[in-house]
């Protein structure tokens, strides 16, 4: 691209030349005005933090103002690595993670094609299949506690009468993250639901009527045709649900279990949490934060590697 | 496109199934907020004698008033301020070329791929220095750039037709009369899907929120509910009652919008 010095509208060009240097001058200006408050704000609250939290990573402080902090270099990362709640937090992230790529990535794909497939008369389905993004994580995991309330709740008296004994779920180590994890998927699966169809809005159908003459069957015309081209959106959701994933989760975490039974929900957003705002460790948390941005980054580089392989067609 | 016979009963089978298992929660939901404290603990899907006592106590042990007006109040200014800054910033991404336009927009966008959690400890200790804690400048300055608004509603203007700018420079229109004039009230369906967006965004957030206020006035309707829920565990009819209260604003303002916003979606918006 060739970059203008000074400002000037990209197509209409100016009805008079202006050879004053000092209206070059302002019109210079304009662009960046408009561009201000949000360069602004995405500086002050964006890039600036993420700078902030690097310093804030090597100094012991407990958010205290009349408490001067203190430069302890690296100690913080060791401190948080070697702990227990750290090792539980990292491994419990992999889970999460793994579990979405087939429940959040994958599942709304058949779903998204059929839709597709419906055209108009989908509408229905579309829109029970988006309520969920609706409502807050808050109202989820509320309804949620209710329904799997071990004394009152709607699936003991299911299982009741079925004659069978409803298990607390939630005061179950191996079974409470599985949990979480099935609520976040109720939640956002329509969401990707929808994307996938904007990605499949983009696909002409006559490929598809051209397929069908040669003969083609479903599964065919899925692998040959819709999955190449729907690979870019597939990336896109991807890298999106491995970023957010820990961010969906932390509301039913904080509602439903604070992280336990034993530690066997929480990740390494409510770890950040827990050090940052519960034991007031300021130097924990941001060391915490640190190691979540470079893991978040390693995963986002391996699965744009990956898919980025295969996303060999463009429309 | 045509799916063969079994293909398309499997696919309906499936979807039924998904769309009942996210019915049958809300209706569980919806009925429990209208039973009498003696049906809510008995099983039975409707309520026997249906009754508001639950939305009345709901009122009567919470502030739950000043949570509606906190999460209405901070919205509302959320969605006209993140709207105006983000068409600002959309029309000079496109309209102008000017020095470093790709890598700024490439900020940008690269901000929308930052979760909150990475830079919320060094905003917290902002707001304390600020004295913000309590307030609502908390809960909407630091949220009020919207990379996606700028990246939706810079598309939609790059596809608007030149000639009607033309036509309005001609006129002597300079570029803010252009812009508000001209652009914007061309700009309905993306309008009305970011305004859906961030809506649902601001309404439901929780997070941060849960970090800046800690004084009952001042809390939304999320963090009173989490309140509510911790301080009085099991009178679930009342939290029901609540989370009726609570979603209804978000659902009542995509209805509103909806047949544009799915367009949007679908036809030209979020492309991967």
């Amino acid at each position: 691209m060739n970059i203008v010095r000074g400002a000037a509208p990209v197509r209409a060009a100016p009805l008079q030349a202006a050879p004053i240097t000092k209206r070059v001058r302002a019109t210079a200006l304009v662009p960046w005005l408009y561009l201000a408050p949000t360069l602004l704000l995405l500086g002050v609250f964006t890039y600036w933090p993420l700078l902030q939290t690097a310093y804030l990573s090597l100094i012991d402080w407990n958010l205290n103002p009349s408490q001067p902090a203190e430069f302890v270099g690296l100690e913080n990362y060791g401190r948080v690595t070697g702990s227990t709640l750290f090792q539980a937090a990292l491994l419990n992230t992999l889970i999460y993670i793994g579990a979405s790529i087939p429940l959040k990535v994958l599942l709304p794909i058949p779903v998204a094609v059929f839709l597709w497939s419906m055209g108009q008369r989908g509408h229905l389905y579309r829109a029970i299949l988006f309520m969920p993004t609706l409502i807050s994580f808050v109202v989820v995991g509320i309804a949620f506690l209710w329904i799997l309330n071990p004394i009152f709740g709607y699936a003991k008296v299911i299982f009741a009468e079925l004659g069978l004994r409803f298990p607390n779920l939630l005061a179950d180590p191996d079974a409470a993250i599985w949990v979480i994890i099935g609520i976040s998927t109720w939640k956002v699966l329509g969401f990707n639901v929808l994307i996938y169809l904007a990605g499949l809005a983009s696909i002409n159908k006559e490929f598809i009527e051209a397929m069908r003459m040669d003969g083609a069957g479903d599964v065919t015309i899925f692998r040959r045709l819709i999955w190449p081209l729907l690979t870019p959106t597939l990336t896109f959701v991807a890298i999106s649900t491995i970023i957010f994933t820990m961010q969906q989760v932390f509301t039913p975490i904080d509602l439903m279990t604070e992280g336990g039974p034993s530690n066997s929900t929480t990740n390494l957003f409510y770890m950040i949490y827990q050090y940052s705002f519960v034991t007031f460790d300021v130097g924990g948390g941001a060391a915490g934060t640190m190691i979540l941005f470079g893991f978040l980054m390693i995963m986002a580089f391996v699965q744009f590697r990956v898919l980025d392989r295969r996303a060999q067609y463009q429309q | 496109m045509q799916l063969s016979r079994p293909m398309c009963i499997a696919g309906h089978i499936v979807l039924l199934a998904i769309c009942l298992s996210i019915l049958f929660p809300m209706a569980i939901v919806l009925t429990t907020a209208f039973k009498p404290m003696n049906e809510i603990y008995a099983g039975g899907l409707l309520p026997q004698a249906p009754t508001l006592e639950n939305f009345k106590r709901l009122f009567e042990k919470t502030a739950f008033g000043w949570y509606i007006w906190n999460s209405s109040g901070t919205t509302f200014l959320r969605v006209i301020g993140q709207l105006v800054i983000g068409v600002l910033a959309a029309y000079a991404f496109a309209r102008f070329r000017f020095p470093y336009r790709d890598a700024l927009f490439g900020l940008v966008l690269g901000a929308m791929m930052i979760p909150q959690v990475l830079t919320m400890l060094p905003i917290y200790i902002m707001m304390a220095q600020l004295g913000w804690f309590d307030t609502w400048w908390a809960l909407i300055v630091p949220n009020l750039a919207t990379p996606i608004a700028v990246f939706l509603l810079r598309q939609h203007m790059m596809s608007f037709p030149n000639e009607l700018i033309d036509a309005a420079q001609m006129d002597g229109a300079g570029h803010w009369t252009t812009l508000w004039r001209v652009i914007v009230p061309n700009l309905g369906p993306a309008l009305a899907a970011l305004t859906i967006i961030i809506f649902i965004d601001s309404w439901n957030e929780y997070f941060w929120p849960l970090l800046v206020t800690e004084s009952a006035q001042s809390r939304t309707i999320q963090i009173g509910l989490r309140e509510f829920l911790q301080e009085d565990m099991n009178d679930y009819g009342a939290l029901m009652a609540g989370i009726i209260v609570a979603s209804l604003p978000a659902i009542a303002v995509f209805l509103f919008f909806q047949r544009r916003v799915m367009d949007t979606f679908v036809s030209s918006g979020l492309k991967g």
